[in-house]
């Protein structure tokens, strides 16, 4: 049977979708069933990339404003 | 939201013809995303210039933009080779050999391959510990700052930009396998230091 060192090292997979071939995942997920300790581990991995820092805010309009201003004047360094 | 927006082919027709108000519209949804991304390499003011050469690389370039990548992953693309270059004046450069840190979880299995310190039960999702994550938050910071540059980098792109694994390879120029290693690295870092959180409440 798989080991669980080895389905920590693989399960990074089953949480971002990247592809595993169909005989492996059938193997990590019989493992699952059969082992709380690596179930555990997997969805607290979820969990874990759910916090992660995340910077999705827009820009606020004076700073926008300021870089458009900079390509304007790039431009008009580059044509003049 | 952005991000439908940002790949609907109506929108990136107008900033192919050079729409400013699309332009701006761009700017405004997706520097503080870039920034985040130049952060990872570069110190806060570093990474602020390269992402301000980065919109005027971008915007020389667009009308030339052929849609045969994601317009996210052009974008990133410039900003990571600004980064680049802005570490090559500083006289640096990130390491992406995959072996020069160990695994952070290693040490919590038997040579038998088994658990030896399975994980502990977190419990972070119930709302009366908003304080907790919080402290969470702050202690996870601390670690992305330490971690090293190429598995910090590899993190963003892949689970917060959510950037597909062939396109962070691609603009990396690093393999397939080296980007699964640094991405499995740096997760198992973080589960280590909100495991060790859970357990001991310190960071």
């Amino acid at each position: 049977m798989l080991k669980c060192q080895h389905l920590v090292e693989k399960a990074d997979a089953l949480v971002d979708g990247s592809p595993i071939s169909r005989r492996e995942r059938f193997a990590l997920r019989l493992h699952l069933l059969m082992c709380q300790h690596c179930r555990r581990y997997v969805r607290q991995l979820r969990a874990l990339l759910g916090f992660l820092p995340r910077e999705e805010k827009p820009l606020d309009d004076a700073r926008t404003e300021a870089i458009l201003k900079k390509l304007d004047a790039s431009r008009d360094h580059q044509s003049g | 939201m952005a991000d439908i927006q940002l790949e609907d082919p109506h929108f990136i027709a107008k900033l192919r013809q050079g729409d400013p108000a699309a332009f701006g519209q761009l700017v405004k949804g997706h520097h503080n995303m870039l920034l985040a991304t130049a952060r990872t390499m570069l110190s806060p003011a570093d990474a602020e210039e390269a992402v301000q050469d980065a919109w005027i690389a971008a915007h020389r370039a667009i009308a030339k933009f052929e849609g045969r990548s994601l317009l996210r992953t052009w974008l990133t693309r410039i900003v990571i080779n600004q980064a680049k270059m802005m570490l090559r004046k500083r006289g640096r450069e990130i390491q992406f050999d995959p072996t020069n840190d160990p695994d952070a979880l290693a040490h919590r299995f038997h040579g038998d391959g088994h658990w030896q310190h399975p994980p502990q039960h977190w419990e972070l999702s119930s709302p009366e510990n908003l304080l907790t994550r919080e402290e969470l938050r702050r202690c996870m910071e601390k670690h992305l700052h330490f971690m090293p540059d190429s598995q910090r980098l590899v993190l963003e792109l892949r689970d917060l930009q959510g950037l597909p694994a062939d396109d962070v390879c691609n603009m990396l120029e690093i393999s397939a396998s080296n980007v699964r290693v640094l991405l499995h690295r740096a997760r198992a870092r973080l589960f280590e230091m909100v495991d060790h959180f859970q357990e001991t409440g310190e960071c």
